[in-house]
């Protein structure tokens, strides 16, 4: 369903992504770990459509079609999905007045009816369950005011919302406690089917005990440069990336 | 002055003198200091310090003719859907009672055009009028004094709230020709009484305009009001806009000055707070594009202790607009323990588009709480790329980015409908 080939990716002339290969099929968890600055953010950002980068070479394709051409709405409307390591607030626009654009944007992309004030309510009840969130919060604006923790379970919350194919998590176990930890493993689990893929960006392997992924990849200097199943999570756990440097160099 | 000027100056004046002959009794004593300050007084220009970034040579050169009032106008598009109000239509500045609707107030406040007023309102009218907006201080107020023939006087009952707002819509016609016309009125909320008016400035026709209106206002002691001004005027009609607030002791007043249209809108907003504890509320926020010219020049005069006022203007400006603001708190020296914040916030969406902003304090007391800044920036790319991934068109979630900025605004306006409406004024702006 995504097939990444020698994607090279740069910002303000540095050159971050530096010839990135991946494949991604179907119903499949993928974990990229990785050391600060190797390019996890950098690869989600431009996945997702960011503006800032410039893509020097290489290609995506997702369910077949040209990626990069997208804009970042029909990228949400193809399916794609990215839980941002660093969500954005956005005084003024209400958590519900977002949510029901964002959902009956999409479903208007998808040639789905859209749906009305108490069918969207219905729904959005129904999913925030699933992470578990104050009911309160949806009557804030979009993340202000929420805890870390919180703004992380509003991804996922989102996520479920929009029903994607791919599913982008960056750094989303990163500030959470056990509790919350457990949450939003739980909730991604339980949105995980044969249909949907996940890209997991971690730097701990804990989050990795409760989201079992099929592949791990090293991203190191914006190239993954070593690829094994869950093992090797805790092989890096154990050893640090210092062995993969000295190999990569 | 050079002759240029002088000649400028004489047929700007000439232009608004047909209408002096409409017999009138009250007012007078202001009326002839308008006159005779008329003598002198010039077009104010960049020279000037009130008027630093809006020059009007430029629009007192133009054609006008003073327009008529018509009653054959559609009003139908300018209502507020879903408020209940008492409706005073003015075309070119004239009260057309054909077209407006009172008696929901009843017994609770008075309306009445000037020419009408008797008795104890043409009293409580002498003793208001003309009381703080100087007929000597500039060309506008001295023109409007002495000429504005198509005002009313609002005077909100001692003791009495108000069952629903009092809706004034000022309504340019320039369909024929260009329109020349002003537009003075004068309220008064008496001690304990609460209330609501909205002015609508709109206009139709593709012809040029210019309307020069000045409002006076009296908040009576324990007294309540919300003032909310919409201008959404077309992009050929200009607007001057003088009004002055004179709050008594523990008053409570919001201004909403909201400014989506107009060529050239100039809003010069007078607060005095001459009483203790009394509360003022100076919200504001234009919307810009094409080569409209919005000014806010506000004065906050902090007369007595214990007074609180707080001041919010937002601006949004695309293409070859321009916003200005220019306000000014001075705390006088008796007025001890007062807090006065003042903030200007804009977003520029273009890199044509330009505003000019200067906050300024002056303080003679020394126990206050005072703060100001400006802040002027672009609109918010890591919000915007936000919502765009969660699948919101890049234009509607624009939109919603700039109806989140302006929106805080008017978050505060009490009735439901008419929050609602701005809000969706504001967020229909650019589209
Ligand atoms: N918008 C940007 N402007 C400048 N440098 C950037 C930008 N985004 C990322 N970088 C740089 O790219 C490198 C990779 O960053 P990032 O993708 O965030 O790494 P990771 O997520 O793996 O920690 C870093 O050196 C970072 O400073
Ligand atoms: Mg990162």
């Amino acid at each position: 369903m995504l097939h990444i080939s020698n994607l090279h990716a740069s910002v303000e002339g540095k050159e971050i992504l530096r010839g990135l290969t991946l494949e991604i099929g179907p119903g499949e968890v993928h974990a990229i770990m990785g050391p600060n600055g190797s390019g996890k953010s950098t690869l989600a950002s431009v996945l997702a459509g960011k503006e800032d980068y410039e893509i020097t070479d290489g290609e995506v394709l997702f369910h077949g079609k040209n990626l990069l051409d997208m804009d970042p709405e029909v990228r949400a409307g193809e399916g794609l999905f990215l839980a941002f390591q660093y969500p954005v607030e956005i005084p003024g626009v209400s958590m519900v007045n977002f949510l029901r654009t964002s959902v009956n944007s999409v479903r208007e992309y998808r040639g789905q009816d859209v749906l009305s004030a108490g069918d969207f309510l219905k729904l959005m009840n129904e999913k925030k369950k699933i992470v578990e969130l104050d009911a309160n919060l949806t009557k804030r604006s979009v993340n202000e005011g929420f805890s870390g923790g919180e703004k992380k379970r509003n991804e996922i919350f989102q996520m479920a919302m929009l029903e994607p194919s791919l599913c982008i998590l960056d750094e989303t176990d990163s500030g959470l406690d056990i509790d919350a930890l457990r949450i939003v493993s739980e909730a991604v689990n339980k949105l995980r089917s044969p249909e949907r893929s996940f890209l997991v960006i971690t730097h701990y392997q804990r989050l990795l005990e409760h989201i079992v992924p099929d592949f791990v990849h090293v991203l190191y200097q914006g190239r993954i440069v070593t690829t094994g199943g869950k093992e090797l999570a805790l092989e890096l756990e154990a050893k640090g990336y210092d062995w993969i440097k000295e190999g990569a160099i | 002055m050079t002759t240029t000027q002088q000649t400028v100056r004489e047929s700007f004046i000439g232009r608004f003198k047909p209408v002096a002959a409409n017999g009138k009794s009250l007012g007078t004593e202001a009326r002839n200091q308008a006159l005779s300050a008329l003598d002198t007084l010039e077009i104010p220009g960049r020279k000037w310090e009130a008027w630093k970034y809006t020059d009007l040579r430029e629009l007192s050169q133009r054609e006008y003719s003073l327009a008529t009032a018509s009653e054959n106008i559609d009003i139908q598009p300018f209502l507020i859907p879903g408020m209940e109000s008492d409706l005073l239509v003015f075309v070119n500045g004239i009260f057309v009672p054909a077209l407006s609707h009172t008696g929901k107030n009843e017994g609770r406040l008075s309306i009445t055009p000037l020419h009408d007023l008797k008795g104890e309102d043409a009293a409580l009218f002498e003793s208001h009028f003309a009381q703080l907006a100087d007929p000597q201080s500039d060309i506008f107020t001295a023109l409007n004094t002495a000429y504005a023939s198509g005002g009313v006087f609002i005077c909100v009952r001692k003791g009495q709230e108000a069952l629903a707002p009092v809706h004034l819509l000022f309504l340019t016609d320039a369909s024929a020709k260009a329109s020349l016309s002003q537009s003075r009125n004068l309220f008064v909320v008496e001690e304990g009484a609460n209330a609501t008016l909205i002015e609508s400035s709109r206009s139709i026709g593709e012809n040029t305009s210019l309307r020069n209106a000045v409002t006076e206002i009296f908040v009576g002691e324990n007294a309540t009001l919300e003032y909310v001004k919409l201008q959404a005027d077309t992009h050929q009609a200009s607007l001057i806009d003088r009004t002055e607030v004179y709050q008594s002791q523990s008053s409570r007043c919001f201004t909403y000055t909201i400014t989506l249209g107009g060529e050239l809108v100039r809003n010069s907003l007078i607060f005095k707070l001459d009483g203790q504890h009394v509360e003022s509320h100076l919200l504001g926020a234009w919307l810009l594009d094409g080569l409209q010219h919005t000014d806010n020049y506000t004065q906050v005069h902090h007369m007595q202790p214990n007074g609180f006022s707080n001041e919010l203007y937002k601006g949004i400006m695309d293409e070859k607009s321009t916003g200005v603001f220019n306000g000014r708190i001075h705390v006088y020296r008796d007025a001890q323990k007062t807090n006065a914040y003042q903030s200007n916030r804009n977003i520029l969406l273009s890199d044509t588009a330009n505003i000019f902003t200067k906050p300024q304090l002056e303080i003679y007391a020394d126990d206050v709480k005072c703060s100001h800044g400006a802040t002027t920036g672009r609109m918010d790319e890591s919000a915007l790329f936000y919502l765009r991934a969660r699948g919101i068109p890049e234009q509607a979630a624009r939109l919603m980015l700039v109806r989140a900025f302006a929106g805080e605004v008017i978050e505060g306006i009490q009735n439901e409908a008419l929050r609602g409406y701005l809000s969706e004024m504001i967020e229909k702006r650019f589209e």
